[in-house]
């Protein structure tokens, strides 16, 4: 049976394009899905050089990989994911695609004529769109994902997790390099009163709102997460003891300066800090200290910052 | 369970048929990329599948390793994976051996173009040895930096029964580069090979 009348029909209603170029990269030949997209018409452009046609094609790279094709005989690929499109044609998918331009992938051909030496190179491009737009959404969700599994719910701050996480490396960074690290724990005063004088959505409304404020107290490499409940950590890097009071007082006046507003109610609410510095502690030795020297600024009537120091009992031991 | 291994002479055979493939890749690839460059007669070894990933858990460690796998068809159901490992701090060099500049291609793209231009030379070479033609998939990669190589290698061979291991390197004038192709071919593929192999035996 005689086919040969199936290949022109099947070139133009194939889904993909192709473009033939000769040994010279003049066009020779492509088929319909080029032809409209590109709104060209073969006997227009016929002959001339694809980067004349094509004149947003990356040419020098275009150039060496057909090149490479003609002088190795062997395919060369070009993936979407590492080269969005060759040739600059629109897609048709109108909605939801984060670009106008098709995504491509590339299969370039050596062909050689059957009666001569002369040799052609043929281009396959293939629409890639659907999957471009997969992967957009999917490392979108993806970021989303990862912000929200180190964000605490409530008050939009690191998780625990996450902020103790930070609180390691830094830990290790402060190590390897002798820089100063300090770390100060903070909770609200009396938030149990709180609670019970305007529920616990004015309880939330606190926290949030003081998260907020000292957040904004803070430089761009300090670390601010909820430890639980209404206690919060602040990492700072670069900062030795008396650096760190500074910024801890700086929180306390901001903290017990701020009126908020909640169902009609100005609230009032204070915090208590408790301040420890890096010198070759564990993670959990550090936080532990700055816990000490919170319930010590606690004790001490609250509404303050507490260094945290040496207990004269463990000290004695430790001469002995 | 099919006895896939290869007699002696078969793989005797295979090995010589490997040597002139990648004998006729090497003067391409060296004559393409630049006169400088020296490609050395690869060392192939026919490898166990399972013991694949320990090996170049070893070789490669402590290094960065990409590897990118390019699929491969032929005629009278010939078909297998070939599996290119780089290390990273070679890119450079690559680089420079493909003519790119610097903000030209990225990193993968670089690496997926060489890895294509490696194999499909060196399978197009073997494929005329076997009076067989291949057609290729676009290249792939399969891990970079974050994800453990080894494990990955470990998922892929698993799927195969033959690994041939072949060493590449390159030389040129101021500097080398070397990396590792390991060709996968499946079973029932292994079994159609040992036939062109044994045709082969018997016309000498």
């Amino acid at each position: 049976m005689q086919l040969d009348w199936l290949v022109q029909p099947l070139l133009t209603q194939l889904n993909t394009g192709v473009l033939v170029l000769d040994a010279a990269h003049n066009i020779v030949y492509f088929n319909q899905f080029i032809a409209r997209r590109a709104d060209i018409q073969l006997s227009d452009v016929s002959g001339r050089l694809v980067y004349d046609i094509f004149a947003d094609a990356p040419k020098a790279w275009l150039q060496r990989k057909i090149d490479g094709v003609l002088a190795l005989q062997s395919p060369a690929f070009s993936s979407w994911e590492q080269r969005q499109y060759i040739i600059k044609l629109p897609h048709l998918r109108p909605v939801s695609s984060g670009s106008q331009h098709m995504a491509q992938n590339c299969s370039m051909l050596p062909f050689k004529a059957p009666n001569s030496a002369e040799q052609f190179v043929c281009l396959l491009i293939e629409d890639a769109t659907d999957a471009y737009v997969y992967q957009q959404q999917l490392q979108h969700s993806m970021a989303q994902l990862e912000l929200a599994n180190r964000t605490d719910g409530l008050t939009g701050v690191f998780n625990r997790r996450h902020w103790q996480h930070e609180l390691g490396q830094e830990i290790q960074r402060a190590k390897r390099y002798q820089h100063p690290l300090s770390l100060l724990l903070f909770d609200l005063d009396k938030f149990k009163q709180l609670n019970d004088q305007y529920g616990h959505q004015g309880g939330d409304a606190v926290l949030i709102e003081l998260s907020g404020i000292i957040a904004a107290l803070l430089r761009d490499t300090d670390v601010l997460g909820r430890y639980g409940g209404e206690e919060f950590g602040v990492i700072l890097p670069e900062t030795d003891m008396a650096g760190a009071l500074l910024v801890a007082n700086r929180i306390c006046a901001a903290a017990a300066g701020h009126q908020m507003l909640f169902n009609g109610h100005y609230i009032n609410a204070t915090v208590s800090i408790g301040v420890s510095s890096f010198s070759g502690q564990t993670i959990d030795e550090l936080i532990q200290q700055s816990d000490i020297a919170l319930y010590n600024a606690k004790r001490q009537g609250r509404n303050q910052a507490v260094a945290w120091q040496q207990q004269p009992e463990t000290y004695l031991k430790k001469v002995k | 369970m099919t006895e896939l291994r290869f007699t002696e002479e078969q793989r005797d055979c295979l090995q010589e048929l490997i040597n002139v493939a990648m004998g006729l890749a090497s003067d391409k690839l060296a004559r393409y990329l630049n006169t400088f460059v020296h490609l050395q007669v690869p060392a192939i070894r026919l490898v166990d599948t399972e013991q694949l990933p320990e090996h170049f858990a070893s070789r490669y460690e402590q290094q960065s390793v990409t590897m990118i796998s390019l699929g491969f068809f032929g005629d009278q159901g010939l078909r297998g994976e070939t599996i290119m490992l780089y290390q990273l701090a070679n890119v450079d060099v690559i680089a420079k051996l493909l003519g790119y500049s610097n903000d030209d291609s990225s990193e993968a793209e670089m690496l997926t173009d060489i890895s294509s231009v490696l194999t499909t030379t060196f399978l197009n070479g073997l494929a005329e040895q076997l009076e067989n033609s291949f057609s290729y998939a676009a290249p792939r990669i399969l891990s970079s930096r974050d994800q453990h190589f080894a494990d990955k290698l470990a998922s892929t061979a698993e799927q195969w029964q033959l690994a041939l291991q072949v060493d590449i390197r390159y030389q040129l004038t101021d500097y080398s580069f070397n990396c590792d192709m390991i060709l996968l071919i499946p079973g029932e593929a292994m079994m159609r090979l040992r036939l062109i192999l044994d045709q082969f035996l018997a016309s000498f």
